[in-house]
């Protein structure tokens, strides 16, 4: 038998768990050919943008074990660079692919300084980051300062081309995903989030692992905002540069299960349905409630969604076990 | 024959305060080297330098002719120093294979392959945890924890394994197996720098012992000539009456 790395799921339905995915994005590809409504359209491309996001934070937070309240930097510059780019007139997927990179350059300059913090120091440098960076956007001219920025496409596009290239972005994050689960990559990354010195004293260079796992996020995430900023047509700096734009981030994967493949999708579909519920019923509330909820999962269910649905299937599981109807092995 | 390792006056201060005085010994391929010394005698601050884990405040570390910087203990590992630590620290969330793999695809020669390759599994069977192969580390006993410490040390095909204390906090029994384990790693080639507190398990296994005490070497040689050495007894019983 060959041994899986980091998590081992040996059920008879493993080739229907593996085709489970392929069939969702089948069904989501199509989905527009049934006309539901521009408004579900529209919930399914936020949540597309907020799974790529969710996932590309896992890489780092979920796997690395480093938490990051700086992510809305990339978002953000994401958005902006896609945005200027988009303006002159060069093709979406190369403005996205510049956010992107855009994005990756911004990560290796937060990421070398931070990196040497560990723990909750690196957490509140993140945070530093994000807001310096939050600042320096208010007041730079040529995209408007505060005021924010308009994207003006000369040429003309079907609408439903927002909502596909959101669902290839997050296929793509979910695949790399997957891939770094797999990889040595994702074994060093595990390894320094259980113990950087002793993955160092077997080899693993952390810093080089940890530059990289936030650089393949980074880069996720820039693409994720490039590609909400030509949806939203107009940004402004508080609010793709948002503090709580940071947060909702990291809490996505949280709400979902950290350091899993499956969690943060959950997490990112649970936030971007909620989210919207949650700003029309209590727009003065919604921040309180995140945070309660945050509160809650940490103390409960650090395993979130996916931690909860293991435990349970191991009570069902148990239970069966004990009543009879499955043969002991 | 050149030593594999040259310890040149290494000395190193913790805040002004001195742990390590001008230690200089060197290590000849295959042997199995003993550290001992009471207390605070510096030796785990030692086998962190030698591990590159820790910068010496002055002197060196000459490893197969390469001087060793310090402070990446991933860069000593990649020349072939490895070590175990006296508390053991597994990646807890990892299974016990999934351990073993960090050392062998970030080690010596690391493997572009999958987890659960032969030596992997040679590995597990050898140090008797073949039968926990897949459950998480965090759920292992002290004895099993300090074994695959161990296995974690010897995946990464260490030329110099470095030892600390692995003998602690076992059973007469376990203490025995993990010294008979030694030993065969000895005679599979590897050269091993062993730090431990029972003086026991020293004498019995070590073929030279290097004794410690305040930062500094007090003396070396073969076990019998250790346990007769004045100066060492004093160092562990202290002055008898009269002298």
């Amino acid at each position: 038998m060959k041994g899986r790395l980091n998590k081992g799921v040996s059920s008879p339905s493993k080739f229907a768990a593996a085709l489970a995915p392929f069939l969702l994005v089948a069904i989501l590809a199509l989905l527009p050919l049934l006309e539901p409504g521009s408004e579900t359209i529209r919930l399914l491309f936020v949540t597309f943008v907020w799974v790529t996001v969710s996932v590309a934070w896992n890489l780092l937070g979920g796997f690395g074990g480093q938490v990051s309240f700086g992510f809305a930097v990339f978002y953000g510059l994401g958005a902006y660079a896609a945005a200027l780019s988009l303006n002159r007139g060069i093709s979406p997927i190369l403005s996205f692919l510049l956010a992107g990179s855009v994005a990756v350059l911004a990560s290796l300059l937060v990421g070398l300084p931070t990196f040497r913090l560990k723990g909750p120091y690196f957490a509140i440098a993140t945070i530093g980051a994000s807001e310096a960076v939050r600042v320096v956007m208010t007041n730079v001219s040529i995209t408007g300062g505060a005021s924010g920025y308009r994207i003006m496409e000369t040429g003309t596009f079907h609408q439903l081309q927002h909502f596909y290239t959101a669902l290839a972005l997050a296929v793509i994050a979910m695949a790399i995903s997957i891939l770094v689960q797999r990889s040595k990559f994702g074994l060093a990354l595990i390894a320094i989030r259980e113990d950087e010195e002793a993955a160092s004293d077997l080899g693993v260079n952390p810093f080089r692992a940890k530059l990289l796992a936030h650089a393949l996020a980074a880069a996720l995430t820039g693409a994720a905002g490039g590609v909400y900023a030509r949806y939203a047509a107009f940004i402004h700096p508080q609010g793709v540069f948002a503090f709580s734009v940071g947060v909702a981030i990291l809490l996505m994967p949280i709400i979902g299960g950290v350091g899993t493949v499956w969690g943060p999708v959950i997490g990112a579909v649970v936030y971007g349905l909620v989210h919207e519920e949650l700003i029309a019923s209590f727009p003065q509330l919604h921040l309180l409630l995140y945070g309660s909820l945050l509160i809650l999962i940490i103390f409960f269910e650090p395993g979130g969604v996916i931690g909860l649905l293991e435990k349970s299937f191991r009570v069902f599981a148990y239970t069966r076990r004990l009543s009879g109807s499955h043969p002991q092995r | 024959m050149a030593p594999i390792l040259s310890v040149d006056r290494v000395t190193k201060y913790f805040a002004g305060l001195a742990a390590l005085k001008e230690v200089s010994f060197e290590l000849r391929q295959g042997g199995i080297y003993g550290l001992i010394g009471p207390n605070g005698a510096g030796k785990t601050t030692l086998l962190s330098i030698v591990a590159g884990a820790l910068r010496p405040t002055a002197g060196s570390v000459i490893f197969q002719d390469r001087r060793l910087s310090g402070a990446k203990s991933f860069r000593a590992v990649r020349a072939g120093i490895v070590r175990t630590h006296q508390i053991p620290r597994p990646f807890r969330a990892l299974s016990v294979l999934a351990n073993i793999s960090v050392g062998s695809r970030f080690g010596l020669h690391a493997q572009r392959s999958a987890s659960g390759t032969r030596d992997e599994r040679r590995i597990l069977e050898w140090v008797g945890l073949a039968h926990v192969a897949y459950i998480p580390a965090a759920t292992l006993s002290v004895g099993d924890q300090k074994r695959l410490e161990l296995a974690r040390a010897l995946a990464a095909r260490p030329k110099l394994l470095l030892c600390d204390e692995v003998c602690s906090g076992l059973t007469e029994s376990e203490t025995l197996s993990v010294l008979r384990l030694l030993r065969e790693i000895q005679q599979a080639g590897t050269t091993i720098l062993y730090v431990e507190h029972n003086l026991k398990a020293i004498m019995s296994v070590c073929d030279h012992v290097i004794v410690m005490n305040y930062g500094r070497k007090l003396a070396e040689g073969s076990p019998e000539a250790m346990q007769n050495d004045p100066a060492v007894i004093e160092a562990y019983i202290g002055r008898t009456a009269g002298t």
